[in-house]
């Protein structure tokens, strides 16, 4: 019974463990890693070192596709440059495996009260040792675990249970235990730690957990498709290259052990001759060559890797709406010209703010997954500008430029607004089965109105002045039009609500408009000399006010 | 749709009949644009006929009303359906164009 208590108190402090870690060496590192990510684009060389670096600081391969599939998304990189990063990303969580070969006894113990006296003394509270107390915290839970899992053995008979499990597993069940252990643990590191733990307690042969590992090593890669979920497009072509990574390496490997049995060879003898006769070594290299045996392939075929990731998840609507055409990191270097690009980028989101409303001059209305598709993308645009503006101010500019900046950041923060509440609009007129005629006249209005917006991006700075005048005030007119409805919902319609929703969307949106037409009627730009000057765009926005 | 031309003194009176819709703005607005380019005096656009206007027809409205600002000529909108009215009255384009 306290075999099995100390096994289940192992793995259940494995599993802590091995989240923590990984969630504040996310936390800690996170940063750096996309920093690093950003700049491992020049070959496939550069690109595995990085995803190997990115891989060993997360402790997650997951979360280095997921990092690059997000920049992918925002444009810095293709999915072409992300292959190699995804496929080292893999390298990189060997670290762990390795580190758990170590004989750490002594180490946990110390490094347990260590971090203890270290929460003891508030030093959690430090906001720079925080994630990285986190990450000790985690580490020492992994290898706490470890040890329950590899002492729990000690009351059995090692000869007689490792007999029993010499006979009853197969290669082939070694590698389904593996599969649907990594499935379970969507991870090939955790079992491979267990597997080693076997190993050191002398319950499991090196033969056995060959297949176990090659079994896990897979499974990972097939539980990181089923962990995507929904997600498709870019994001999902990054979990196959994941795949492929795994699956070319147990081909590689796989094959290479009854290949050299057909020299006359035992494979097993070799890897435990190499290893030096050390079951934790044999078992953490074996774990390394199977990455290696995967990433490397994959990444120097990048080309047919990103054809075979294509047809299987071909590139969505969003996938391309998210992506910035502007802004891009190289641009931060020079203000003036990253600020040119920011107002370009946000007057692109501008005119496509019509596009996330309906088209009911349509019968079906057009595409509503479409919209939905264009609306995250366009969101995910403008968080790009927001954080691209971020990085420019920080980096410290001249008052003349920060003061462009900060008027682009108030600029944005009303379109990213507007972009929710139409969205919020649309939702509420695709809602209807039949649209009512004040519905079709709200959401028709709100179209004309967002498209002469758009338009005049382009114009002169009298047809802002138009829409500055279009979108005034109509509390009146609305509130009009709202005790109607509300005294014809006494049946309770719900049609009735839907409307007296869209035209408090309506009314919110068309503010929206304003504001953003008053904020373009007042750029000042080295690129705009003769834009209006800062007294006129304060006269503009007061006019704004009192109407 | 369907639209008539007529010469009032020195200003053109446009017939629109039908719908406003996006098949027909273009046509429209080209329309508009070339009387707005043969003629020097004001012109009226009479919707009595048009019972239904989306935001493509609005759109063109606004087009030829910005050209005909630019020559400091008048454009007027005259015996619109109430349904037509509300539409641009909720819309804002009222705002922009003198409406008998």
């Amino acid at each position: 019974m306290l075999v099995l208590a100390e096994l289940v108190a192992g793995l259940g402090l494995l599993f802590i463990g091995l989240k923590a870690m990984a969630t504040h060496l996310q936390q800690a590192t996170g940063r750096r890693v996309r920093l690093l990510l950003r700049s491992a684009t020049r070959s496939p060389v550069v690109g595995l070192v990085c995803g190997a670096l990115a891989g060993a600081a997360t402790q997650s391969s997951n979360a280095v596709a997921v990092i690059s599939g997000n920049l992918v998304r925002g444009g810095v990189f293709s999915t072409r440059d992300a292959i190699p990063i995804v496929a080292g990303g893999n390298v990189g969580t060997a670290a762990l495996v390795f580190v758990a070969a170590i004989d750490f006894r002594l180490l946990v113990l110390y490094l347990v009260g260590v971090v203890g006296f270290a929460f003891h003394f508030k030093l959690d509270r430090r906001t720079h040792l925080k994630e990285w107390m986190g990450v000790a915290l985690g580490l020492a839970l992994v290898l706490l675990g470890l040890d329950f899992i590899k002492q729990a053995p000690r009351m059995l008979d090692v000869a007689a249970f490792s007999g029993v499990l010499d006979s009853s597993l197969t290669p082939l069940t070694g590698f389904l235990i593996g599969l649907v252990a990594s499935s379970v643990s969507q991870s090939s590191s955790t079992p491979a730690i267990l597997v080693l733990a076997l190993m050191q307690a002398g319950l499991l042969g090196l033969d056995d957990a060959v297949s176990i590992v090659l079994g896990a090593n897979l499974g990972s890669g097939i539980a990181a498709v089923f962990s995507a979920g929904g997600l498709q497009g870019t994001g999902r072509q990054l979990c196959y290259v994941h795949v492929l990574v795994k699956a070319v390496g147990c081909l590689i490997i796989g094959a290479a052990f009854p290949a050299v049995a057909l020299f006359g060879l035992d494979p097993f003898a070799l890897l435990d001759e190499f290893s030096g006769h050390q079951a934790s070594v044999s078992l953490s290299s074996l774990f390394l060559a199977l990455q290696l045996a995967g990433a490397i392939p994959v990444s120097f075929a990048r080309g047919l890797s990103e054809r075979i990731a294509v047809a299987l998840s071909p590139p969505t609507v969003e996938d391309s709406a998210s992506r910035p055409r502007f802004i891009h990191d190289q641009a931060l270097g020079d203000a003036a010209t990253a600020l040119d690009l920011t107002i370009s980028e946000t007057t692109r989101l501008i005119k496509l703010l019509p596009t996330l409303l309906p088209d009911l001059d349509q019968t079906d209305g057009g595409d509503a997954a479409e919209r939905l598709a264009l609306w995250r993308g366009a969101a995910a645009v403008a968080l790009a500008i927001d954080n691209f503006l971020s990085d420019l101010i920080a980096r410290g500019v001249a008052r003349d430029n920060l003061e462009i900046a900060l008027h682009q950041q108030s600029l944005l923060e009303t379109v990213r607004t507007l972009q929710d509440t139409l969205h919020d609009f649309t939702e509420v007129v695709e809602g209807f089965e039949d649209v009512p005629p004040l519905g079709f006249a709200l959401s028709e209005s709100l179209r004309a109105i967002t498209l002469s917006l758009a338009d005049a991006t382009d114009g002169a700075a009298e047809d802002l002045d138009d829409i500055i005048a279009i979108a005034g005030d109509r509390s009146e007119m609305l509130n009009r039009i709202r005790r109607q409805l509300a005294a014809s919902a006494l049946d309770g319609g719900s049609d009735t609500r839907q409307l007296l929703l869209a035209t408090s969307l309506f009314e919110r949106a068309v503010w929206l408009v304003r504001r953003s037409a008053v904020a373009l009627r007042a750029p000042r730009n080295e690129a705009n000399p003769e834009a209006p000057a800062h007294a006129d765009s304060e006269r503009v926005e007061a006019d704004a006010h009192r109407a | 749709m369907h639209i008539e031309r007529e010469q009032v003194g020195a200003d053109v009176l446009l017939k629109v009949a039908g719908r406003l819709d996006t098949p027909n703005a273009k046509p429209f607005e080209a329309s508009l644009m070339e009387v707005v380019s043969m003629t020097d005096g004001g012109i009226v656009v009479n919707l009595a006929g048009v019972d239904y206007v989306s935001s493509s027809g609005l759109r063109a409205l606004l087009v030829a009303g910005k050209a005909m600002r630019g020559a400091k000529r008048k454009l007027t909108l005259s015996s619109l359906q109430p349904q037509i009215r509300e539409v641009f009255d909720i819309s804002g384009f009222s705002t922009l164009f003198e409406i008998n």
